[in-house]
């Protein structure tokens, strides 16, 4: 079969940078193929992504050696505009992304910019909204849509145009677990049309259901192949950076034979060559510790956005207690993040209360405050201004009337606790997303609050550094911090909190100690939320661990 | 977060023509030129009530209401000492207020909330798309008709995002309401370097996202709602044209409307 794109020694590096994203890349793809792109952060995925559009190096200027030939014609002599009609660019941040103001004219604006006439465009949004689910959302406003729905919507958009290849940079990797599985049964049906398709990923599962899958490492591409053969390769995997499928890693730390990517090719596998013994001895529960006495108490906590009129939390009771480490779990627009704005005092109840340590926030100053309850945001590029590393993290403590050696301890503390010691002079803006992540937390810490709020803390970070985050977040609580995440990762939860919040339409639909939480999969799917794979094969076999690494433990005991 | 004008309905409003709602607003803006007598400007303001009621608007209304109310309150307030009336109330030096100035001022405070209130019903009822195509239509030209929708589109992004950063910055103890008028502008950096950089990334983002569904400003292309003007459309301006002649006439040949003769 001819390529319908084509690699030859594509090397590109962005005007100001240091070193290539891209080096020598090589490589063809049929059409009619899908090929997954894995790799750490910085790897140059969307680099590849924006070369067959033409973004690079049309928008994206910087020194380009080799050649893209889509359909036979070079990408970088055609204006991007041009080539959307032939590829189709789906991008990862879909907030950005729509601007209509609603979702038929979102549809239309690709076709409208392709000149089609009225009838042929509303063709188009007929059938491309039924394509992705959407046709019953027609006349509503994209910003009102879940966030799968704004991806599926971002994709029908791209769809519309009609294009022979479509390219997707991380579509699934802000959204919640069911969000994920509606795009990833898109991507399905797309390859199965016949469409190309390139689709970046950081989850496995994605890979896995490609025809090929690349595997990409600071540039360069380091292998190609089938996924199963390349997905199941624990030390290629580990050597690119990318996330091991949990299952894998198991069978292969265990000496099983098999190479399983769900729970229930696990099982069979298991059952098979008769694993282990079944079902399992159960092993007694560990005994929660005796709560400490409640730090933070909810109580009928209702709140209602002023602006617009919506009721986000709808009655919240919830104690949390000195010394916890509690993941706050629900699907987009659940509600978290405006509970754990209340932690803080940055939302007033609109009915309901919230204790600190028995006082209501709003009695706090908001001086007081940053002592007692840190909250680090999802982005930390809305915080970060200061010039250099030591005067971003310092900025807290000057405005709380610090002195100078005082704050030069501090800071010094808090940037040692996340890893960055001797990163003081360096400007924040040069550092990588996960190095500003830790420069946030680093600078909520040195006013040495008593509870530390992360809202979303791995968004936008790979393998490593999230595994690197999680073990500071540890050590802060082993040191004594009382620890709320809010994440929608369940590895996230599963590794790391003793107990486990779920909210659903703002109210509270599961609490308690996060192994029971994750064992009640049909109330977590009412929240629109899987387990991992380790964890759903853990509770068919009805085991205690959450992690790769306990259900080795616990197996071997 | 839901921060947009837009209101969706099939009031009649909503149905105008895009043109005819822009050169409405023109009209109008005019009309509020036309006296500065509290009264007549009163019976303008209402007109506009009753023309945000008859669109289903009021929500926006309530939204902005503190906005409003600052308008007319800072304009009724301050415009009296900086005219000067022939009826005194009261005459300290430099100071000096007089009936038809505070009537004056009453008069401005009601044609500010009147500008505010007519931008705000059109852009109630009328969808950035339906804008931008009534603008080229009208004969501006692409990219700056473009320039001009984007931008509208962008405010309420930008305003979500600064308040995402207030917040932050806040979480930090970064207090707004302490210190000295150089202390409260140095606190102004943390907000304004990250909302700038935000503002940057956003816009750059933006433009890759337009560029990959294939618009490039200035080429031709289509228009999914297609413009139609009806015979409603012609009424309306019609309707306002006469309106603005009468007042015209009023002002300039009567005389009418006016409470301080000489000022706009």
């Amino acid at each position: 079969m001819e390529p319908i794109i084509s690699f030859d020694r594509l090397s590109f590096t962005y005007r100001g940078g240091e070193r290539p994203a891209l080096r020598q890349i090589c490589g063809q793809i049929d059409r009619g193929a899908v090929v997954a792109v894995m790799g750490h952060a910085g790897a140059g995925k969307s680099t590849l992504c924006y070369t067959l559009n033409g973004l690079v190096p049309r928008f994206f200027r910087g020194a380009y050696e080799g050649s893209v030939l889509v359909k036979g014609e070079e990408v970088a002599r055609r204006k991007v505009a041009e080539m959307a009609r032939h590829v189709g660019l789906v991008l990862q941040d879909f907030e950005a992304q729509l601007f209509s103001t609603n979702v038929e004219l979102e549809m239309a604006f690709g076709p409208e910019n392709l000149c089609l006439a009225r009838p042929e465009i509303d063709r188009r949004i007929r059938q491309y909204l039924s394509w992705v689910g959407l046709e019953k959302l027609r006349h509503r406003e994209p910003a009102s849509l879940s966030g799968g729905q704004k991806q599926r919507l971002a994709i029908g958009a791209i769809l519309a145009m009609e294009p022979e290849v479509v390219v997707m940079d991380e579509p699934t990797t802000d959204l919640d677990p069911k969000g994920r599985q509606e795009i990833l049964e898109i991507a399905k049906r797309l390859g199965q049309s016949g469409k190309t398709l390139l689709i970046v990923d950081t989850e496995p599962e994605t890979a896995e259901q490609a025809d090929e899958l690349w595997l990409i490492k600071e540039g360069r591409i380091l292998s190609k192949g089938k996924p199963r053969q390349l997905l199941t390769d624990v030390t290629l995997l580990k050597a690119c950076g990318v996330s091991i499928p949990p299952l894998v890693e198991l069978f292969s730390l265990m000496g099983w034979p098999g190479n399983p990517l769900s729970p229930e090719e696990a099982l069979s596998w298991i059952d098979k060559h008769g694993l282990i013994r079944r079902p399992f001895p159960k092993r007694p529960r560990e005994k929660p510790r005796p709560p400490c006495p409640p730090i933070l108490e909810v109580e009928g906590l209702r709140y209602v956005y002023p602006f617009h009129q919506t009721e986000a939390l709808r009655g919240v009771h919830l104690s949390i207690h000195e010394g916890e480490c509690v993941a706050l779990l629900g699907q987009n627009g659940s509600g978290k993040t405006t509970l754990a704005k209340h932690f803080n005092g940055l939302l007033k109840p609109t009915s309901g209360s919230v204790l600190l340590r028995g006082k209501p926030t709003s009695d706090y100053s908001h001086r007081e405050m940053a002592r007692h309850v840190g909250f680090v945001f999802q982005n930390p590029d809305h915080q970060i201004f200061a010039n250099t590393v030591y005067d971003e993290v310092a900025f807290g403590l000057r405005m709380l009337g610090e002195d100078t050696k005082t704050t030069a301890r501090y800071v010094e503390e808090a940037l040692a606790t996340v890893g960055l010691a001797g990163y003081e002079g360096r400007s924040p803006f040069a550092l990588s997303k996960g190095e500003r992540q830790r420069v946030a937390v680093a600078s909520v810490l040195a006013a040495r609050p008593e509870i530390l709020v992360l809202d979303e803390p791995t968004t936008g970070l790979d393998q490593a550094q999230q595994r690197s985050m999680m073990a500071m977040l540890k050590a802060l609580h082993r040191q004594g911090h009382t620890i709320i995440v809010i994440t929608h990762s369940m590895r996230m939860a599963e590794e790391l909190a003793d107990r486990t919040v779920v909210l659903k339409d703002g109210t509270v639909l599961l609490d308690g100690q996060t192994r029971a939480v994750f064992a009640e999969e049909e109330r977590l799917a009412e929240a629109s939320l899987r387990p991992s794979s380790i964890v759903r094969l853990s509770n068919r076999l009805g085991t205690e661990a959450l992690t790769v690494e306990q259900m080795v433990e616990e197996l071997k005991a | 977060m839901n921060l947009f004008l837009y209101l969706e309905g099939r009031t009649w409003l909503h149905r105008l023509d895009p043109r005819t709602k822009l050169l409405g607003t023109l009209i109008l803006f005019v009309l509020c030129l036309c006296f500065n007598h509290p009264l007549y400007l009163l019976l303008i303001a209402l007109a506009i009530g009753t023309l945000a009621l008859s669109a289903k608007a009021f929500l926006n209304f309530w939204r902005l209401r503190w906005l409003l109310l600052l308008l007319m309150a800072f304009s009724t307030l301050l415009w009296p000492f900086f005219v000067r009336g022939s009826t005194a109330i009261l005459a300290w030096g430099p100071l000096h207020l007089s009936q038809e100035s505070i009537a004056y001022g009453v008069a401005m405070g009601l044609r500010l909330a009147s500008f505010v209130s007519i931008g705000l019903v059109l852009l109630s009822t009328t969808r950035n798309e339906e804008l931008t195509h009534g603008l080229i239509r009208m004969g501006l030209p692409h990219p700056v008709a473009f320039a001009f929708a984007t931008a509208l589109r962008l405010i309420p992004t930008f305003a979500g995002a600064g308040a995402t950063i207030v917040q932050a910055q806040m979480a930090r103890g970064l207090d707004l309401e302490e210190g000295n008028l150089l202390r409260r502008i140095g606190k102004f950096i943390p907000q304004a370097v990250p909302l700038f950089l935000y503002a940057i990334r956003h816009t750059n983002f933006l433009a890759m996202a337009l560029e990959s569904r294939g618009f490039s400003p200035g080429a031709a292309r289509t228009f999914y709602h297609e413009l139609r003007m009806r015979w409603i459309d012609y009424g309306a301006i019609v309707f306002l044209l006469v309106l603005l002649g009468g007042a015209l006439y009023l002002r300039l040949g009567q005389g009418w409307g006016v409470i301080l003769p000489g000022r706009l």
